[in-house]
């Protein structure tokens, strides 16, 4: 059996291919955004090794602090939205007896299958100023708020969130009744015995053993503030003014716009460090507390 | 067993929890269920009004009907969308890249996660773990490289640079899942077949390929899906008409459609209805694929 396993031409077949593609088109690369953000690029040729320069120009760069401010409304709005509705719905829907729960389901899941394209195309039109959907309703309800919801420099930031939000709440919904499917009925069973309601039930039960489930939401939500691009892209272009930048944006313009590479590449680098420090903050902050709470458990047995 | 008996337990949930029969518990229960389906109205209704949209003329849209089914069934409008404009094109091209990119990330994961989950050799755990990597690589932060890269091998006039740097990019998580799989599936099928003088190959075929169908059919829609959907690649490595996909597609249709939204709308229909229809059809399926995703992601 172990020479069955030792086969070296097998192995070599085997292994190599995804190895080579993830090197050349994945490792490579983000490689190069850290070495290259040193240099004064503009794609052409090695460019000049310019130290932390790029880096201290983004520093001061108001757009850049734009572009963080923006990435904490978007993560914020998208984070409360989504984790809200989603609990919400994931547990008043855990109870099978619910009338049109599949109904619902796919109700909330059918944005996600969404290409993003058609989706910030349809809100572009549902937010159009002249003839779009919601200003319509508006006046169909004869209430004078018509709106030009995405050219308010202070307000269309809010206006992207929510599209974003809205693709996908469906998502964390979804995440959130696989979690509460796998949670053994016992646990409820002994909460109605104590004659616990269904909301402390939930409270005291479902929630707490969603842990892993909610740090993974929450992942997904705090970094798509940071790496939000697509809908500022389609939808306002970065404006009105640089209003609804994001780091992302500013990378691709520096780039592809303005051939300043190596000044995009000092983006691309804070940008993966922001994504890091957020996966290890929510890591820390949900770590298991367990292990030091039965120690103190032992240690207060002692004691007494 | 144990498997079983949490299972069939589970089925029941509804049974033991319910909110009591007090007058404030009733009212509670009525006001979340009314919110449900208020919710479901504002997550469902854009696409509905846009599937009627796109069959509707403008002065329908804006003036007579904007909210309501249309009066009459404008088909022209998806003629139009078809013919006139380059919808079949990006069609065709989302179609050929999205398939070709989940046969070639399906063909790569499995070898290397076998490679990885059942051969002897040094460097298996390191190799597995570097792959791994990927997961936390946001695509948004290797867009500028990864252009260069593509336009220095000569792939940025073809389909191929899009299909391998969408393959690079889904072979992490579709390692991990096939990984996860194989340390799962017990190994006496393939000593049996090991003591039949089957070698690796013959064994691997006729034994692995067959028994991780589940985690094939998850990666097939997990993949199929992003790569469908996929923007920020496509936005910067395409420029030529004739290869753009429809993500892609349909942001310029914006300038050429202006004065006609029920073409705009027909095309947009087009390109969401293959994804909406895998999902109509195989829910469960395409939920357990994306939420997966998820899981691994965190």
């Amino acid at each position: 059996m172990k020479k069955f396993y030792s086969n070296k031409p097998a192995i070599i077949l085997f292994a190599v291919p995804a190895l080579f593609v993830f090197t050349v088109f994945v490792f490579y690369p983000i490689v190069q955004v850290f070495n290259k953000s040193f240099y004064d690029w503009n794609g052409l040729g090695t460019g000049t090794f310019i130290g932390f320069e790029n880096y201290t120009k983004l520093f001061k760069d108001t757009v850049f602090k734009i572009s963080n401010k923006n990435a904490l409304i978007f993560a914020g709005t998208i984070t409360i939205f989504q984790m809200t509705l989603a609990s919400t719905f994931a547990l008043v829907l855990s109870n099978q007896r619910v009338k049109g729960r599949e109904f619902l389901r796919i109700a909330y899941f059918i944005p996600v299958v969404l290409s993003v394209t058609v989706v910030c195309q349809l809100w572009l039109a549902i937010f159009n100023s002249d003839s779009g959907l919601l200003n319509t309703i508006f006046q169909r309800l004869g209430i004078n708020y018509r709106q030009n919801w995405l050219s308010n420099r202070y307000y269309a930031i809010y206006a992207i969130s929510f599209v974003n939000a809205w693709q996908w709440m469906g998502y964390q919904f979804a995440l959130l009744m696989a979690g509460i499917k796998s949670i053994p009925n016992d646990y409820y069973e002994a909460a109605k015995i104590d004659g616990a309601s269904t909301f402390l039930a939930h409270m005291k039960v479902t929630i707490p053993l969603l842990k892993e489930t909610y740090k993974i939401c929450l992942t997904i939500s705090l970094t798509g503030g940071v790496k939000a691009f697509t809908e500022m892209f389609i939808m306002t272009k970065g404006g009105p003014g640089n209003s609804t930048y994001t780091l992302t944006y500013l990378m691709y313009k520096a780039a592809f716009r303005e051939f300043r590479y190596g000044y995009g590449m000092a983006s691309a680098s804070i940008l993966v460090i922001q994504c890091l420090i957020i996966i290890l903050v929510i890591n820390w902050l949900f770590r298991d507390r367990e292990g030091r709470d039965a120690k103190w458990g032992r240690i207060k047995e002692k004691a007494n | 067993m144990g498997q079983n008996k949490r299972k069939s337990k589970l089925v029941n949930k509804s049974v033991s929890l319910d909110s009591g029969n007090s007058f404030f518990g009733r009212l509670w229960k009525i006001i979340f269920r009314l919110f449900c389906w208020l919710y479901a109205v504002i997550s469902l209704y854009p696409v509905i009004w846009l599937i009627f949209y796109s069959f509707k003329n403008n002065s329908e849209i804006f003036v007579t009907n904007p909210f309501g089914f249309p009066t009459t069934l404008r088909w022209e409008n998806y003629a139009k969308a078809w013919s006139q404009y380059d919808v079949p094109t990006y069609f065709m091209n989302s179609l050929i890249v999205s398939g070709v990119t989940v046969a070639l990330t399906i063909v790569l994961a499995l070898l290397f996660s076998y490679a990885t989950a059942r051969m002897r050799w040094r460097g298996r755990n390191v190799a597995k773990i570097y792959l791994s990597l990927g997961m936390f690589i946001p695509v948004q932060a290797i867009l500028i490289p990864v252009a260069k890269l593509i336009n220095g091998i000569g792939f940025d006039s073809t389909r191929a640079g899009l299909i391998t740097i969408y393959t690079a990019i889904n072979l992490s998580f579709a390692s991990l899942v096939y990984y996860g799989f194989l340390k799962e599936l017990p190994v006496e099928l393939e000593e049996a077949a090991c003591i039949d003088g089957a070698n690796i190959f013959t064994s691997f075929f006729r034994i692995i390929v067959p028994l991780v169908k589940p985690a094939t059919a998850t990666l097939i829609i997990y993949t199929f899906l992003n790569a469908w959907n996929e923007f920020n690649l496509a936005n910067v490595l395409v420029v030529e008409e004739e290869l753009k996909t429809l993500p892609l597609g349909l942001l310029f249709l914006q300038g050429i459609f202006t004065t006609d939204w029920g073409a705009m709308g027909a095309t947009m229909v087009i390109a969401s209805l293959p994804t909406i229809i895998i999902y109509i059809i195989f829910s469960k399926h395409v939920e357990n694929a994306m939420t997966i995703g998820g899981a691994i992601k965190g």
